[in-house]
């Protein structure tokens, strides 16, 4: 095991690993990332590996399973290196033509490449990619050139170089002063200044001081800290370390949900390199510095991903947030000084160290400097992870970059922030992304979720499945944030229910305003963001729902039915439908045709999805709400005899 | 060989009872008693004629002492057993030691008395042979199962005894006061299933015992893991929940008794965080995903379509611990939405013929620990 003494020890080392790698003269890259797993990314690895074994081919092809691409959507991917060329939804019975073609010959296999339906052409390289061409890959670029769990691929790309340049270059005060000017902003989503925050903790006094990664990542529709974790642990891992010298901490910890087993195993695998390589543990590089890490598993609670219920949980009490008065810099973990910052922050840190804070600030806008990931999910054609400057505009990403909706739908909004952040519209659309201009318009940066929702999607709905979500993720120590959302959660299931009454829209916004006044931590105080948002942009969908009985979108359940089109359906039947149905709610009534038996129907759209495009029978129907009967306005009366 | 037959001539076969006693008073005695109770017997005088006289008159109940010249009573018992699996014999002998009545019962004694007795315990110790041997015999000539072929479990043994008694039913409807044969059956179903119970609930004790204490080493070496760190505990609860699919009472007090942590601490912290589960959870998690991107791409649809499929609602467990169905929040394979997750496996929304193969696969495979 060559331990890594010095500098010079690395610089040496990262000689050594190039050299054995260009000896291979071919690459095949497979992602391994979570999504592309999903689609049989890990059967086709060992597709790749028999084949080259079978063939005799060890010494001149290599094969590396990376962490994520991106481009989720159209997984499994594969890049052939040098050339870069990349398939998509490649499968196991491929391998023999992507070997035989691309791998020891010179041609391209044309079907898996990724064909621009605007100029319909194939490209062959990712950069070329719409995808990809319009991103700005930083931290993810090394996702796709390195194996996650070898500390050598991460060396081969200049890993750990910006932990010796700060060690023997740089005082902890010069790191931290870089950072400052670099104005790394907290990526987690309150977008607090990162080298602020390190510069309190170093100046705190008490001993030892803590240094954390929250990896956290609770907002549904956000998963950069995941693959980040699992496709470069090294990287968040160098941050880290940095940072940990720039403030003097001694111990560190990373916080991984329990939800994500790779995430951990390969941070796990990075710390045992690590230390074996003597980047962790006592006089790091030969400067002095003692630094160790550990993780720590959540255990599933959203709360918990603030930062001083995660310190709460580090310690092994329930995850509930600690009132504000002193900062977790000055007392924190264990009341000692303590720094926290999320998964995407440390992972900028070593580029920042390496390349100098006035490259990092020639990208993004005033006040928010760098790149930023967004997990770009919902309805859009293209849907993964992207990278790119802060500025950009909303529109850019949806359309340029994912491509649009697909199956021609209309745009309606676009939710970021998660559950704390709010839905825009589309007036909204030309708005450059970065964290005050997002602030402005009632939503938030957040982690960086951004789903897209098309015509379909009923923002009543939305705001409900928001707030159902806080309202059980809520810890219930202030009463504003437990109480408020359970009667919000009530009134926006009355109104999804087709039983909304005027005044409930006011209602709502006044129950808002007081929960942001009156909330403990940042997610009671955030909570009612998505209703409001939805409320300010979208106020005639919830009078549609509370006036009409209608939704709008037809999506809740409660509004709609499902029905056959006898005009539409094929001559003789397909049966798709009855096929697809779970609950044999669609018979034939006559002898013939096909119909819904509404008692039945759970209207899961199973049926509604099956029926063919050509036919496109089976549709969704607003139920009639018949006006219900009532009493009387005036009593009846009835005469008295004695 | 029938001069050794001190019944006369005249009273014909079959008998009801055989009495083997090398004690001339005592079996005459014996055979008295039964007359007064309306069974016709006979007494033989050692262990050899006893067999003989057996196997002519096929009795329902055989009286046998212990100590006698010759054939012994134990060897005469498992002779008998051997021969004849219909008939019930009774032990009687003067020398009653706990040895002694231990190896008649081994031997097949249905019961054990010891001289002197009351005339009316023998008959009711009888009256019950008879039953008992009129449930053998019925069993025998119904060729059902062999009776030697021992029930696999107590709830099997509790079916037979059970059905044994629904012959016995039929076998006395054919002759007997009725209300005599009510209060026999109702006496032994009681005491069938009053054995089968604290048979099985003795079998359930152990079970239970040598679990726990299996479950507690596990604990055990958990915390040894961490040191028996106070700090440690969330991640203690973590592993445990791992390998024993949920936090049973006891692992919940044992952790807290050597962590030093108070249980309402441990308590809150189990219901606080999601991957906790107080309750067992099926040996398969079928979770869900609900994030938002789920949601919008149609993961309610995608839920009720899994609930439907393995017939429980979310949140719940079949009753045969195969599947727990759950919704999570974020699984992070957004892209894919909507996605569900069984045991680690990611399928991306699955329709009904697939759900249904995926389902069958896993209800077949047998044994695969369910991650919290």
């Amino acid at each position: 095991m060559p331990s890594v003494r010095t500098a010079a020890d690395l610089a040496d080392l990262r000689t050594e690993t190039l050299a054995a790698q260009k000896s291979t003269p071919v690459w095949i890259t497979v992602c391994t990332g979570t999504g592309c797993c999903a689609y049989g990314a890990e059967g086709l690895a060992d597709g790749f590996e028999s084949e080259i074994q079978k063939r005799g081919l060890r010494r001149k092809v290599g094969l590396r399973r990376t962490g994520c691409h991106g481009f989720c959507e159209r997984g499994p991917l594969v890049v052939i290196e040098p050339k870069g060329i990349c398939y998509l939804h490649a499968q196991t019975i491929d391998i023999p033509t992507i070997m035989d073609k691309t791998v020891l010959g010179d041609e391209v296999v044309t079907r898996l490449l990724y064909l621009d339906e605007e100029t319909g052409k194939r490209v062959q390289t990712a950069t070329e990619i719409p995808f990809y061409k319009h991103q700005k890959r930083i931290l993810l670029e090394n996702n796709v050139l390195i194996e996650a769990t070898s500390i050598l691929d991460y060396i081969g790309v200049g890993g750990y170089s910006a932990l010796a340049k700060a060690l023997s270059q740089m005082t902890p005060d010069a790191v931290i002063q870089e950072v400052k000017k670099a104005n790394l902003r907290g990526r987690g989503g309150a977008g607090f200044s990162a080298g602020v925050k390190w510069e309190t903790t170093r100046n705190a006094s008490g001993a030892p001081k803590y240094a954390i990664v929250n990896g956290d990542e609770g907002d549904p529709g956000a998963y950069m800290d995941r693959s980040l974790l699992e496709g470069n642990p090294h990287s968040v891992l160098e941050g880290l370390i940095i940072g940990a010298y720039a403030m003097g901490a001694t111990e560190g910890f990373i916080y991984v949900r329990q939800e994500y087993p790779l995430a951990r195993k390969h941070a796990q695998m990075a710390i045992d390199r690590a230390r074996e390589y003597g980047f962790l543990g006592a006089n790091i590089l030969g400067s002095g510095f003692d630094f160790d890490v550990t993780i720590h598993r959540g255990a599933g609670a959203f709360v918990s991903g603030e930062s001083s219920a995660l310190v709460n949980a580090i310690e092994g009490h329930v995850g509930e947030p600690r009132p504000k008065y002193t900062h977790l810099s000055e007392k924190g973990l264990w009341g000692k000084p303590t720094c926290l910052n999320n998964v995407e922050t440390w992972a900028n840190v070593p580029f920042i160290v390496n390349r100098g804070a006035d490259w990092f600030r020639s990208m993004g806008t005033a006040n928010s400097k760098g790149t930023k990931i967004f997990s770009l999910v919902g309805k859009v054609k293209n849907s993964g992870l992207v990278e790119v400057p802060m500025g950009i505009t909303l529109r850019d990403i949806i359309f340029k970059i994912g491509g649009g909706l697909p199956a021609g739908k209309k745009f309606k909004g676009v939710q970021t922030g998660g559950p704390s952040g709010g839905v825009l519209p589309e007036a909204l659309l030309d708005l450059p992304v970065d964290f005050d201009e997002l602030d402005k318009v009632g939503s938030m940066m957040g982690s960086g979720g951004m789903i897209v929702m098309d015509e379909d999607t009923c923002m009543v709905d939305m705001a409900r499945y928001y707030v159902n979500f806080l309202a059980h993720e809520s810890c219930g120590k202030c009463v504003p944030c437990r109480e408020g959302l359970r009667q919000m959660l009530t009134i926006l299931d009355r109104i999804a229910g087709g039983q909304g009454k005027e005044g409930d829209i006011e209602l709502l916004e006044e129950l808002s305003e007081f929960m942001e006044m009156a909330s403990l931590c940042a997610l009671g105080k955030s909570a009612p963001n998505p209703v409001r948002s939805s409320i300010r942009y979208f106020r005639h969908e919830y009078e549609a729902h509370i006036r009409e009985k209608r939704c709008p979108a037809g999506a809740c359940t409660a509004m709609i039915q499902y029905e056959i089109d006898q005009t539409k359906c094929s001559h003789p039947p397909c049966g798709a439908c009855a096929r697809a149905c779970a609950v044999e709610a669609i018979q034939k009534a006559d002898g013939a045709a096909y119909m819904v038996f509404q008692e039945k129907c759970i209207k899961c759209g199973s049926c509604y999805t099956a029926c063919p495009d050509k036919f496109h029978a089976v549709r969704k129907v607003p139920v009639v709400w018949e006006a219900v009967w009532q009493f009387p306005a005036t009593p009846v009366k009835t005469e008295i005899t004695v | 060989m029938i001069e050794t037959i001190t019944a006369t001539a005249a009273e014909p076969f079959p008998l009801d009872v055989v009495v083997i006693d090398d004690e001339e008073m005592f079996g005459e005695g014996c055979r008295q008693t039964l007359e007064m109770g309306g069974y016709r017997s006979a007494v033989a005088r050692d262990g050899l004629r006893g067999l003989d006289l057996v196997r002519a008159a096929r009795p329902s109940v055989v009286l046998l002492d212990l100590k006698m010249p010759g054939m012994d009573g134990i060897e005469v018992l498992s002779r008998l057993s051997q021969a004849e699996p219909g008939i019930v014999p009774i032990v009687v002998t003067g020398h009653g030691t706990v040895d002694s009545a231990v190896e008649s019962m081994k031997g097949g004694a249905f019961d054990f008395l010891t001289k002197p007795f009351e005339p009316e315990k023998l008959l009711e110790s009888v009256r019950r042979g008879m039953s008992l041997s009129a449930v053998r015999k019925a069993k025998v000539t119904a060729k059902e199962k062999p009776a030697d072929a021992a029930p696999a479990t107590v709830q099997d043994k509790h079916n037979l005894l059970l059905r044994g008694l629904d012959v016995l039913g039929e076998a006395y409807s054919l002759g007997l006061d009725k209300r005599e044969l009510i209060d026999e059956l109702s006496y032994l179903e009681a005491e069938a299933k009053y054995h089968a119970e604290s048979l099985g609930h003795i079998k359930k004790k152990e079970r239970a015992i040598l679990d726990i204490r299996h479950d507690l080493q596990q604990a055990d070496a958990i915390m040894e893991k961490y040191d028996f760190r106070k700090g440690a505990l969330i991640q203690v609860l973590l592993d445990v929940q791992e390998k024993l699919r949920w936090l049973p009472r006891h692992i919940l007090h044992w952790i807290g008794a050597r962590l030093n942590v108070s249980a309402r601490e441990i308590y809150t912290i189990a219901n606080f965080y999601e991957a906790f589960s107080l309750e067992l959870r099926g040996k398969h998690c079928v979770q869900v995903c609900n994030g938002t991107a789920c949601h919008v791409r149609g993961s309610s649809e995608l839920l009720s379509r899994f609930s439907v499929m393995l017939g429980i609602e979310p949140g719940t467990t079949d009753s045969k611990q195969e599947f727990t169905l759950e919704t999570v929040h974020c699984m992070g394979c957004c892209a894919l939405a909507p996605v569900a997750q069984i045991d680690n496996q990611y399928y991306h929304d699955p329709s009904k013929k697939k759900l249904e193969k995926i389902i069958e696969s896993f209800a077949s495979e047998e044994n695969i620990p369910c991650q919290a």
